[in-house]
């Protein structure tokens, strides 16, 4: 199928964005890598007037480290990610779960900013954000703002993100010596989205762990944190962990929708799987 | 799809029946919703805008009340239609009983979705139409003057909808699309399974396989003992 009209706009202005978003309010989209956007426009789930492409703002690109925060802007793609020195260094997680989103033609034009900004509950990136307590910065009329990641994902596609505001980066605290994470997910093909993932961050002092931050993606309405799992984690070494403890943990604290193929019941019994992988897994 | 809820409302039954019959509160709890015409006292037709994450559709449909038991509870069956975007049919089954001063309210859906927005839809069907159950709800007990919105939507003293999953074909032909405009807004979907397909894809490569075999081993066995 083919899209419905629209009106297209490429402002090269961050204040000609939000005026067009003032004007135009809901019956404006905001376009940046188009990869799940296109989509919808093309089977005509949604009928926007207008489109404003916002890749002609350069000041949403770059990654960079700013005050012990590395500063992902809203329109590097998960490509530059996958491929970037500095994520590698400072956000190692990230690295990893690049290349489990879609294929590379989709990585090439996807963009970080999109991704978070769509919220799409099963997609790697809102839970990388979310495990590594990272920060969405936002920036409207008023100026900019910055939302904890737990603060930030409401609802099914919701966020904290106003009506005429735009995602301009995400930011993960850095890396320390005392990094510990975990990636692990699952697809029905490689490059689908998760049927269950998982992404988790601690820090290590010792041998124990601490200030564990667990996120789901695929099993609920936004990404989740497992609090309870957390809590059983939390002052332990990774050696003293009783993983059974841990996976029945997370599979009596997460209550997933089933989808078209994998039951509410599947889902959790492969959140428990992924678990213990990662515990088996996981890098310092 | 099966959506299931449970919920105590503070208000009495007849309140939360005259509520459930009143058009004007309808119009403001449902999601979405731009109007509602009353047809005849058992049925009326809505016009939602569904905004769920990408879909942003405006569905036009029918809702029609049957087995009416004052007071108590109907039936409703519920079809609408999104234009390209697909259909939505299915019913729903809403009980009310007095308890403690208020009321139990309980409610099932069964619905299937088609269209582009069963197949595209489908990983999130029963994640958007809890989401809509529960805005619903929120506003209803809202307007009946109970508790603020945002409370209910963060549980309040409804208990989380429970679910299941049935996968319920809907046929491509079916040419009135969504419109759940009764209570919450039931979508759901209805991609045909792939699995009896693959499974059956599965069984004729074996029989294939095994045919092969007990042919080659066949014509090696001829071979062998024609050599020399």
């Amino acid at each position: 199928m083919k899209a419905a009209a629209f009106d297209y706009i490429k402002p090269t202005s961050f204040d000609h964005v939000l005026d067009l978003l003032q004007e135009h309010g809901d019956d404006a989209r905001l376009m940046a890598g188009g990869q799940s956007l296109m989509a919808t426009l093309n089977m005509r789930l949604s009928e926007p007037a207008l489109v404003i492409d916002i890749t002609g703002l350069d000041a949403l690109r770059g990654i960079s480290v700013q005050n012990q925060h590395l500063r992902i802007g809203a329109l590097v793609t998960h490509a530059e990610i996958e491929a970037s020195p500095l994520v590698a260094r400072h956000a190692p997680m990230l690295a990893k779960a690049a290349p489990h989103i879609a294929h590379r033609a989709i990585r090439n034009a996807g963009t970080w900013g999109g991704s978070i900004a769509y919220a799409d509950p099963a997609a790697e990136w809102p839970a990388c954000v979310l495990a590594l307590g990272g920060t969405v910065v936002a920036r409207g009329l008023g100026g900019e703002r910055r939302i904890a990641a737990d603060d930030f994902f409401l609802g099914l596609y919701t966020t904290a993100l106003r009506p005429a505001e735009v995602l301009v980066a995400g930011e993960i605290p850095v890396a320390e010596v005392d990094h510990w994470w975990g990636f692990s997910e699952l697809a029905r093909r490689h490059g689908d989205y998760a049927i269950v993932g998982i992404a988790a961050s601690a820090r290590r002092a010792g041998t124990a762990l601490h200030d564990a931050r667990i996120a789901l993606f695929g099993v609920g309405a936004t990404p989740v944190r497992a609090l309870k799992t957390e809590a059983l984690l939390n002052g332990k070494g990774l050696a003293d962990i009783n993983v059974a403890e841990a996976v029945a943990s997370i599979r009596a604290e997460i209550d997933p929708f089933s989808d078209l193929t994998n039951s509410t019941d599947t889902k959790r019994h492969l959140a428990g799987v992924l678990l213990q992988r990662m515990l088996g897994t996981s890098q310092a | 799809m099966e959506l299931t809820g449970d919920m105590r409302l503070t208000a009495p039954r007849d309140k939360v029946w005259a509520g459930l019959n009143d058009p004007d509160i309808l119009a403001r709890c449902i999601p979405g919703c731009e109007g509602i015409e009353v047809i005849s006292p058992t049925e009326k037709s809505a016009r939602v805008m569904v905004k769920v994450g990408p879909v942003r559709a405006r569905f036009a449909g029918q809702i029609r009340m049957d087995q009416v038991r004052l007071g108590e509870g109907c039936t409703m069956q519920f079809q609408g239609s999104g234009g390209a975007a697909g259909m939505a049919k299915g019913q729903s089954q809403v009980e009310l009983s007095d308890e403690d001063g208020g009321t139990r309210l309980r409610y099932n859906v069964h619905a299937s979705v088609g269209g582009k927005l069963g197949q595209v839809g489908g990983r999130l069907i029963d994640a958007a139409a809890e989401q809509m159950a529960n805005q619903f709800f929120a506003a209803f007990k809202e307007q009946l003057g109970e508790v603020p919105a945002r409370d209910a939507t963060l549980g309040g003293e409804s208990k989380a909808p429970e679910r299941t999953h049935e996968i319920a074909p809907v046929p491509a032909a079916m040419a009135h699309p969504v419109s759940g405009a009764p209570s919450p807004l039931q979508k759901v979907s209805a991609v045909p399974s792939p699995l009896a397909v693959s499974e059956r894809v599965r069984i004729l490569w074996f029989l294939l396989g095994s045919l092969s075999t007990g042919f080659g081993v066949w014509i090696a066995s001829l071979l062998t003992r024609s050599a020399p």
